[in-house]
């Protein structure tokens, strides 16, 4: 029994030596081809580079004749890694070491595997190696039925850019369910102008998701040449595409559009008001103050909120016209009104003011916090009357307010 | 003889290659730095052309090597070019009023950065 315990003690110690040994034989191993890697890296890269910057035309020259598979390795990642922080000529210098060292004939080959993950990669590196010959099979990747493969593919074309990739990729936005909607719109708003025109001339065939993803990638591009297409949508029978033309407008900032901004202001539906008043904010229309104004009575919170704002956004003229609506027979622009100028420090600016004895300052003043006080959002008005650091103010605001509030 | 010698500073140590790469390969003394403490490090202890700086970086960032290149008096007129990834208005606009005197933005091309980096040693070279 004695003798048995022994062995079985002798066994497992072995057992566990000789995984020991491997493990360190192992991760030797894997330091010296790590070494190595590092070693052939340090010294292909500034020939890759030197080549990079400069007139030869063939990267095999600069590497004196056709590289090691091992050397290819290395080749591969320091091409893959300079090659998507530069623009340019370099860029396309790279890309064309790329095709010349026979990189790119074994992505694409690559995405024809039988292992899923194996697509992936092909996809991604051919959209790093910016192989515009990539565009096709790329295109054909998109319809992958593994979602990672499909995803890699649809970053690649982005990369790429091109009218042939945005087309391709713009009809994603018609399957939901095979596409993250907010994926694609970020991968053709960051393919920029180029995206533009495939996006429009694809809008009719689109679904209402798609269409309304397609004014919003319009208007975060902002390019200004589609304003007569946002202002024909401005005029779209249904109600979220009028709105969402708004955004996009007021995103462009073309000042030309916004008599038909202040139209919006009036359109028949909240959300296209709401949005129209946004984007008059945004474009700081001051020619809009009358129509803001007005639309500060708006049944709408969102309508108020935003033409409020907007009136605020637009300066020292809009927030006059705030201090007016501050005695409008409507409670809710009084509301938002006096809600806005609180936000913009206008309150605290008129409170301060009382401190101005005597002068026209101190009577408007005056008048203001008595139209604030029946309009009876007095919040900030009550926090004044007991921090404001002169007293002559505080005194003043709490005989201006009434007991109860106080 | 004026100095040649620039300052790359990147802590992402491949686009500090390939700048340092570029420069060199016009003739020009490279130094590179892989954050903002080290960089500030090698300003005070090299007479330096100019400084290429990243703007995200830890430890001290872009805009923080840029003040406290301007607030030193040894050499607060320093040029400093700064190449970031942040494309928006607000921070090109806030990167220059820091006092940069140009800003570029990444991925980069390589030969407009080169030209930038000249038009900015020449205008040095003339007030000087």
């Amino acid at each position: 029994m004695h003798q048995v315990l022994i062995w079985v003690i002798l066994t497992i110690s072995s057992i566990f030596l000789a995984l020991t040994i491997l493990i360190v034989i192992n991760k030797a191993w894997r330091e010296t081809q790590a070494a190595r890697h590092g070693r052939r890296r340090r010294d292909l890269e500034p020939r890759i580079l030197s080549w990079a910057h400069g007139g030869e035309k063939s990267v095999r020259t600069a590497l004196d004749g056709s590289p090691t598979a091992l050397e290819k390795q290395a080749i591969e990642q320091i091409l893959l890694d300079h090659i998507q922080r530069v623009r340019g000529i370099e860029r396309e210098r790279m890309a064309q070491a790329m095709e010349q060292l026979g990189f790119i004939d074994e992505y694409l080959d690559g995405l024809h595997s039988r292992r899923w993950w194996r697509r992936a990669e092909a996809a991604e590196k051919l959209g790093l190696a910016a192989s515009k010959r990539a565009i096709q099979a790329l295109s054909d990747a998109l319809d992958d039925e593994m979602p990672e493969v499909r995803l890699r593919a649809a970053k690649a074309l982005g990369q790429l850019g091109g009218v042939a990739s945005a087309r391709k990729l713009v009809l994603a936005l018609n399957e939901p369910n095979r596409w993250s909607t907010i994926r694609v719109a970020d991968i053709l708003i960051g393919m920029g102008q180029e995206s533009i025109d495939p996006v429009i001339d694809a809008f009719d065939d689109l679904t209402r998701e798609g269409q309304l993803a397609v004014l919003d990638i319009v208007g975060r591009i902002r390019p200004i040449a589609a304003t007569p297409w946002l202002l024909e949508k401005t005029r779209d029978e249904a109600t979220d595409i009028r709105a969402r033309a708004c955004h996009a407008l007021g995103s462009i900032g073309d000042p030309n559009v916004s008599p038909d901004l202040i139209t919006a202001l009036k359109d028949p539906e909240w959300p296209v008001r709401a949005m129209a008043a946004k984007a008059l904010g945004r474009m700081l229309v001051a020619d809009a103050i009358p129509e803001l104004s007005h639309a500060l009575r708006d049944p709408q919170w969102w309508v108020r909120h935003n033409s409020a704002r907007a009136l605020r956004a637009i300066g020292p003229r809009g927030l006059e016209a705030l201090e007016k609506l501050v005695a409008d027979g409507d409670p809710f622009a009084r509301e938002q009104a006096v809600l806005m100028l609180e936000e913009a420090g206008r309150v605290d600016t008129r409170a301060g003011e009382l401190v101005l004895q005597g002068s026209t300052a101190h009577t408007a003043a005056k008048l203001f916090i008595e139209r604030v006080v029946a309009a009876g959002t007095t919040g900030r008005l009550r926090v004044l009357s007991r921090e404001h650091p002169v007293e002559d103010v505080r005194r003043e605001l709490l005989a201006l307010l009434p007991e109860e509030a106080v | 003889m004026a100095s040649k010698q620039i300052l790359v500073v990147d802590d992402d140590a491949v686009t500090a290659r390939f700048i340092a790469s570029l420069l060199r390969e016009h003739d020009y003394d490279v130094l590179v730095a892989e954050d903002g403490a080290h960089a500030l490090e090698l300003v005070e202890r090299h007479e330096l052309a100019m400084v290429v700086s990243d703007l995200v970086m830890p430890y001290r960032d872009g805009y923080s090597v840029l003040r406290a290149i301007r607030r030193n008096e040894k050499f607060h007129d320093l040029p400093v070019l700064l190449l970031s990834m942040r494309d928006r208005e607000e921070d090109i606009v806030r990167g220059l009023e820091e006092g940069a005197d140009d800003y570029v933005i990444k991925p980069f091309n390589a030969r407009e950065l080169l030209a930038r980096i000249r038009k900015i040693l020449h205008r040095k070279r003339k007030v000087s």
